[in-house]
């Protein structure tokens, strides 16, 4: 299909969490034997729950931390063996957007400053030429232009979300990786959000790598999701199919935990039982089958591969794949009466209506946080 | 509507010397074994509402601006410090969202839960230990016996979860009120703790106020519903009415803007800008600024009024005439 952009191949991250001065040192593989290809002007999703080295997998792609084994390229080049310059150089390319939009903004530094910082670095245009870029992404992430005079503090954590993305859109990356950038916003300013990098893919023709826990914001977003499990990719696939129809048994627990904003869908069924194992120490054979419902003698010692991508694009690493028939989401319309058919309908026409449907109002300008 | 456990009318909290209310005339009622979901984004005032039903409201510079909340017949918001703590943890009990900042982390999770079984039921020491151990089991907490003796810090988030919920149930109270209570935890854990809450409010005949931004855990948990936006209550009804029949706009815009399932992936329909601080609220009502909807007549405060058969607080509503008059 379309070119590979950004590749891991047997992929490692360990650290070491504690080093007494007599034995073994403790060692927690965060990401350990990921093999994945990011494809060109794709929305390629990470998913998992806390601790599944989701977050690692992200920094080491982006070579924001270096591997411990394993290959990442970019663009058919090997990260592995870069000096500085050159990975000031990739950054260039390779953007990151955090999570949290009140520590990943410098609180000392002007709006404007924030956004420019990129430009100054890979020494991008003269001052006048960058000052106009700070005025035109701000513009562009939906913030009025006085914004680039004042700092972080004065706003939003939505607004300061669109900061993080215009400063990471500055140099004109070719790839973006955001680690949660929607997670910590309420759900009207979340959309609005999603709504913008959606946009923002599409203009500049980025390719985004999304880190999540979220899979109802996945399942709009991605094209493609991995699905990891201590420090594994354990299902790859398309994202529709992915949430329709799960091939790996924790896939099938994540989907199946989401509480459906629909009281007519199904009530929530805990699937699996306990809690993720001590990374430190992780079980043998297939790591998820301490807490797997279908769990066999095989799994328990032979950790499963893998499985390279078949006809619809799907990778699975369980040694039932074949044989289990797993429950995915129904499409489930919400039940609705047709008046109330008829308001949402009326809602949508009138934001439609609107001229700038995801851009606070002219007039709002920059607050504080209310909360 | 007589035979309510807990019936709010007109609640009112500011801060001290503030012209304008941060929650403005909430009221709502919840039966016994009911639960309510009190639903809103960050600021609609959710928290500040629980926690005054609680006496935990920080004061100063907060306090009790006006209305009434009938607990069993007893106004929760004229009661003294010293009547409070008889109540909390007795008869009415609180779920916090961070179990690790609620949790005392001095004290072994067993001793925690004895504390509050000695102190309102006066059983003695080998007694309340006893009955921390059962309700561990009940909360189905790995190797109870273990975790009895253990810190706070010894145990996960979902097991803090579980040790909270163990200590607000330890004296059978009447009513739970729980902030956020899944927010902090994983997707599967999550999962695991909501249905420990159904079973066990099911099987004690607990009332629940739930307070949640999550529109899908409201869906698995309540009976009732409450939307909040901006310090008011601006529809409720039962959880059908509600899901199946909204009304107001700031609702109909919530549902819109979350990524539905099956759906595919067009664009989210949002609700622009954002929730005016309080300085610069409008006077009328408070969704105005953000309304797509908005006529001058929505200067003047909407009253909660019942459209279609629940209550609702818009001028507009319901939504679906306005194409007859426009």
């Amino acid at each position: 299909m379309s070119d590979v952009i950004l590749e891991a191949r047997a992929l490692e991250r360990r650290f070491i969490t504690a080093k007494p001065l007599f034995g073994a040192p403790t060692v927690v593989h965060a990401v350990s034997g990921v093999d994945l290809a990011v494809e060109e002007g794709e929305t390629f999703a990470i998913v998992g729950e806390s601790g599944c080295g989701k977050s690692t997998l992200a920094r080491v792609l982006t070579r924001l931390i270096p591997a411990s084994g394993g290959v990442v390229r970019y663009a058919g080049r090997d990260l592995g063996g870069l000096k500085p310059a050159q990975i000031r150089a990739l950054r260039r390319e390779v953007q990151f957007i955090f999570q949290d939009p009140f520590s990943s903004l410098n609180p000392r530094m002007t709006v404007g400053a924030l956004i420019e910082e990129p430009l100054r670095i890979h020494k991008i245009g003269t001052r006048a030429e960058r000052r106009a870029r700070v005025a035109q992404l701000l513009e562009r992430v939906g913030l009025p232009a006085q914004a680039a005079s004042r700092y972080p503090h004065e706003f939003s954590g939505g607004q300061r979300q669109r900061i993080g993305i215009a400063r990471a859109l500055a140099s004109g990356p070719k790839v973006v990786v955001g680690d949660e950038p929607v997670s910590a916003l309420d759900v009207s300013i979340q959309a609005q959000v999603v709504n913008l990098l959606a946009d923002l893919k599409r203009e500049f023709g980025l390719t985004l790598v999304i880190i999540a826990h979220d899979l109802a914001v996945i399942r709009h977003m991605a094209d493609r999701v991995a699905v990891m499990y201590l420090g594994q990719i354990v299902e790859l696939a398309p994202a529709a199919d992915l949430f329709t129809a799960p091939r790996h048994p924790y896939t099938e627990a994540l989907v199946s935990a989401i509480p459906l904003p629909d009281p007519g869908a199904r009530r929530v069924r805990a699937r699996v039982a306990g809690e993720l194992p001590n990374p430190t120490a992780p079980p043998p054979g297939c790591r998820f089958h301490p807490r797997c419902p279908y769990v066999i003698d095989r799994c328990r010692t032979e950790p499963p591969t893998l499985s390279p991508r078949d006809a619809d694009g799907r990778q699975v690493a369980c040694h039932r794949a074949g044989e289990l028939a797993l429950d995915g989401l129904g499409t489930a319309t919400p039940i609705r009466s047709p008046a109330a058919r008829k308001r949402f309908e009326l809602y949508r026409l009138a934001r439609a209506a609107q001229a700038q449907p995801d851009q606070p109002p002219a007039e709002g300008g920059p607050t504080q946080q209310g909360d | 509507m007589s035979d309510a456990l807990l019936e709010v009318r007109d609640l009112a909290i500011r801060i001290k010397g503030s012209g304008r209310n941060l929650v403005d005339g909430v009221s709502f009622g919840v039966n016994p074994g009911e639960t309510l979901c009190i639903v809103g984004e960050s600021g609609c005032g959710k928290s500040l509402t629980a926690l005054a039903l609680m006496g935990l409201l920080a004061s100063p510079p907060l306090e009790i601006a006006g209305g009434q909340a009938l607990f069993q017949g007893q106004d929760l918001l004229g009661l003294s410090r010293a009547q409070f703590s008889r109540l909390r943890g007795d008869r009415m009990a609180m779920i916090f969202q961070e179990p690790m900042s609620a949790l005392n982390p001095a004290l072994r999770i067993g001793e925690q839960i004895a504390e509050s079984v000695r102190r309102h039921r006066g059983a003695s020491p080998r007694a309340a230990r006893a009955r921390a151990l059962e309700m561990l089991e009940k909360v189905r907490m790995p190797a109870p016996e273990v975790r009895l003796d253990e810190f706070p810090h010894q145990l996960s988030g979902g097991m803090r979860q579980r040790a909270m919920i163990a200590m607000a149930l330890a004296n059978d109270p009447a009513l739970i009120v729980a902030d956020e209570p899944t927010t902090a935890l994983d997707v599967t854990i999550q999962a695991q703790i909501l249905d420990l809450m159904r079973r066990l409010r099911d099987a004690e005949g607990t009332a629940l106020i739930m307070i949640t931004h999550d529109l899908g855990v409201v869906a698995e948990m309540a009976d009732k519903v409450a939307v909040m936006y901006a310090g008011r209550v601006v529809e409720t009804g039962t959880m059908a009415q509600v899901f199946g029949d909204p009304q107001h706009p700031y609702t109909i815009g919530l549902m819109s803007s979350m990524p539905a399932f099956g759906a595919g992936s067009g664009r989210l329909v949002t609700i622009p800008g954002m929730v005016p601080p309080i300085s610069a609220m409008p006077p009328g009502c408070r969704f105005a600024s953000r309304c797509p909807f908005r006529r001058p007549q929505c200067e003047a405060p909407p009253p909660l009024v019942r459209v279609g058969d629940h209550l609702a607080a818009c001028w507009r509503a319901p939504l679906e005439q306005l194409e007859v008059i426009a």
